[in-house]
């Protein structure tokens, strides 16, 4: 049955609701690339999202409206999500580290006492 | 803009369900969510959390993006630049969160395809409340100020949810969301303030939409399948009544200020319990239309079957034999 | 603002919003200022009626994130549109709004390409790559017009056009490589439209005394620098391009001849505002 639509842009389409058209096949809607925006020159760039595209060129296109139309951007990276390389959570300990490795803590060197004990033998000489 | 997701699940099925995965896994898994941490993708889940999720993010997805079709009815038409410039800028908002959200959904593992195609199949719910249409302009005055108003409740509120990806996707749509309700406003506050006119039609469309309104946030705690185990896990952020009384408590006295009045004269706050009390809607007709029997069900999934279908040569012509497909990450 | 032409004469031209800035030119007449209006309403015209086209693909585009883009892009057309209306307000004609929501397709001097229908998207990408190369062109001749606020203009909105332009071509080279039937369809755009986009250079009433002025370069100009821009890019995609000698150019939509599209649109476009134009929506 013809859609009678409210929309001036669907009435004109003159759309049959009862019609299968439109199934998509697998992988149709492309690949994805991960984003990173840079803010301000200085700045690092961020990871934002992804866009599904089909060539670098139409991710920085897509990524550029969809990241960036509002606030501020001086530069963008898009790089295949196939590309990006990532650790897992379960390694996470990894990135623990102990408590005793003062040798690292700068407040661990003191060195006061000992200049002064050496100016008070320095002294008596 | 958010639909309720429509969560169906009996509690005893759970448990079941629940039997099958790891004690320990789940107890660690269950732990991370009540100290406040968030879930990512790569982590372990049990499958149930994982089903659920999907679901819910991939139904808030395709609410945006046939959501965007009772607006769009007046973009042609809006009256004045300053009005077609933001409703072309809302209305393609829209669209953006529709793609946040289903890349948030792909990370758990269900293709932007197969979710398209459950949505164009019938397969997929999304929010009932964009199955109605907006005859006027004063529809999508009150639809932008209103329908977003319901959304951001059930955004704000499931910000905070544990799933990282949705989260994320959540917090960057509620800081758009917030032009779209000042531009609601706006809009009904011209209308409302306006000529006789202009003021009945608003009225009309107040009157129209608030049923649906309504039903936005879902059948009543004690009708619905009440799912602890969703709050629990962070997936569900607060009932169905509960946002209800939120949302009733921030807008109708807005809405009664501006002179409007709303179809149900039992709409009151009750001043000792604090607690809105209204005619209860009718759940049946919520039924019906969620099922496929309201007025605009089949002309919303025509016209993203058509936009599918005209756009296939284009995708076709772009396809990219040397794409290597990998789940996105966050 | 129409009086009859008189001698030429010094003229200040007073801008309305910075009462203290006069733009002073030696030997402005008023028929400069005739063909400057008429240079602002043709370029305002098109631009607010192909944003209007292209914002009717807003959700109904072929992917999301296009669909995006391209909704993006007409916003910036429909806000363009706007700040050169503004401008004609500033020389003393009605506000945007009156302007823009209460003329009938006689009084509109957009060119007829932009008013057709979208068509599919074949027509539409095609119709932006022609219409975003010429309004690169014509802002960048702009930048250096003696009329400060429309060169301001002009700089102002130099970032977006080139966005605009991007994305054409990106698409067109990537649909001219897409295989037959994409590669088809565009060139049989591109055979259809290339007239149509020539009645973009249609001649106003004033070339001679806006070149003269040095208010703008002029429309022969502006049409040859088009053509030295889009038919090599156009054939290095792999696209024939008609010649313009053996092609009609689709005149009059500058001097208020149209096709049969541009009334239902504009019905359309004011049906709400004419509801009562004097109201605040």
């Amino acid at each position: 049955m013809i859609v009678k639509s409210l929309d001036p842009r669907i009435e004109r389409a003159a759309l049959d609701d009862e019609s299968k058209i439109g199934e998509l096949n697998v992988h149709e809607h492309f690949e994805t690339y991960e984003v990173f925006q840079q803010v301000k020159r200085g700045t690092h760039h961020q990871h934002v999202g992804n866009v599904h595209a089909p060539n670098a060129e139409m991710a920085m296109l897509f990524a550029k409206e969809q990241y960036c139309r509002r606030g501020a951007a001086v530069n963008l990276w898009v790089v295949a999500t196939s590309n990006v390389f990532v650790t897992e959570y379960v390694d996470a300990d990894i990135f623990e580290t102990t408590e005793d490795k003062l040798y690292r803590d700068p407040n661990s060197y003191k060195v006061m006492d000992r200049i002064n004990a050496y100016k008070a033998r320095a002294s008596k000489v | 803009m958010y639909g309720n997701a429509y969560i169906e699940n009996d509690g005893n099925k759970v448990n079941s369900i629940l039997a099958d995965e790891d004690p320990i896994k789940l107890a660690e898994f269950e732990a991370r969510i009540a100290a406040g941490d968030k879930i990512e993708p790569k982590d372990w889940m049990p499958k149930e959390y994982r089903k659920q999720l999907v679901r819910m993010i991939e139904q808030h997805a395709h609410s945006e993006i046939i959501g965007s079709l009772p607006e769009g009815t007046w973009i042609t038409r809006a009256p004045g630049f300053r009005r077609k410039l933001a409703l072309m800028a809302k209305v393609q908002d829209e669209v953006g969160h529709a793609q946040l959200l289903y890349s948030a959904a792909e990370t758990l593992g269900k293709s932007r395809e197969d979710m398209t195609n459950d949505l164009i199949n019938g397969k997929s719910k999304y929010s009932n409340v964009f199955n109605y249409p907006a005859p006027t302009w004063a529809d999508s005055a009150v639809i932008a100020w209103l329908i977003d108003a319901g959304a951001i409740v059930n955004q704000l509120a499931n910000s905070k949810g544990s799933y990282g990806p949705y989260c994320r996707a959540l917090d960057r749509i509620c800081a758009e969301e917030s032009f779209h309700l000042k531009y609601g406003h706006d809009n009904v506050v011209f209308l409302a303030t306006g000529t006789p006119v202009q003021r009945a039609m608003v009225q009309e469309a107040l009157n129209r939409w608030w049923e649906p309104i309504m039903h936005f946030f879902g059948p009543p705690d004690k009708a619905s399948q009440h799912s602890e185990i969703l709050m629990r896990w962070k997936v569900k952020m607060g009932s169905n009544d509960s946002m209800r009384q939120t949302f009733l408590n921030m807008y109708v006295p807005k809405i009664w200020d501006l002179g409007l009045t709303l179809p149900d004269t039992e709409l009151r706050k009750n001043e000792e319990t604090g607690q809105w009390e209204y005619t209860e809607p009718n759940w049946e007709i919520f039924k019906q239309v969620i099922n496929g029997n309201g007025p605009c069900n089949k002309e919303r999934l025509a016209v993203r079957r058509m936009a599918e279908e005209n756009g296939r040569w284009v995708r076709k012509a772009l396809m990219n034999k040397d794409a290597v497909y990998a789940t996105p990450l966050a | 603002m129409r009086t009859k032409p008189g001698p030429a004469r010094c003229k200040e031209i007073r801008i309305i919003s910075q009462p203290q800035q006069t733009v002073k030119i030696m030997e402005f007449t008023e028929k400069h200022v005739e063909g400057l209006k008429e240079l602002l309403y043709k370029m305002a015209d098109d631009l607010l009626i192909i944003g209007h086209r292209n914002s009717e693909w807003t959700g109904l585009g072929p992917m999301l994130e296009e669909d995006i883009a391209f909704s993006s892009m007409a916003q910036d057309k429909v806000g363009q549109s706007l700040a050169l209306f503004e401008l004609l307000h500033e020389l003393g004609e009605s506000d945007p709004d009156t302007v823009a929501f209460t003329r009938n397709d006689n009084q509109f001097h957009c060119s007829q390409l932009v008013e057709l229908p979208i068509g599919e998207y074949d027509f539409s990408m095609v119709r932006h790559f022609f219409f975003d190369h010429a309004e690169a062109i014509r802002f960048e001749m702009l930048a250096d017009s003696v009329f400060e606020p429309l060169s301001m203009v002009a700089r102002k909105f130099k970032g977006e056009i080139k966005y605009h332009t991007m994305h054409a071509d990106i698409f067109m080279k990537k649909l001219a490589a897409g295989g037959e039937e994409s590669f088809t369809r565009m060139q049989n755009a591109i055979n259809e439209t290339f007239g149509l986009a020539l009645g973009m250079f249609e001649p106003g009433n004033f070339e001679a005394e806006l070149i003269e002025a040095g208010i703008f370069g002029g429309e022969a100009e502006l049409q040859q620098r088009w053509l030295d821009k889009v038919v090599p890019l156009l054939e290095s995609f792999g696209y024939l391009v008609p010649k313009v000698e053996s092609t009609e150019p689709a005149l009059g939509g500058r001097h208020g001849v149209h096709t049969s599209h541009l009334q239902p649109l504009l019905d359309e476009m004011t049906e709400v505002f004419s509801i009562d134009p004097g109201a605040d929506w």
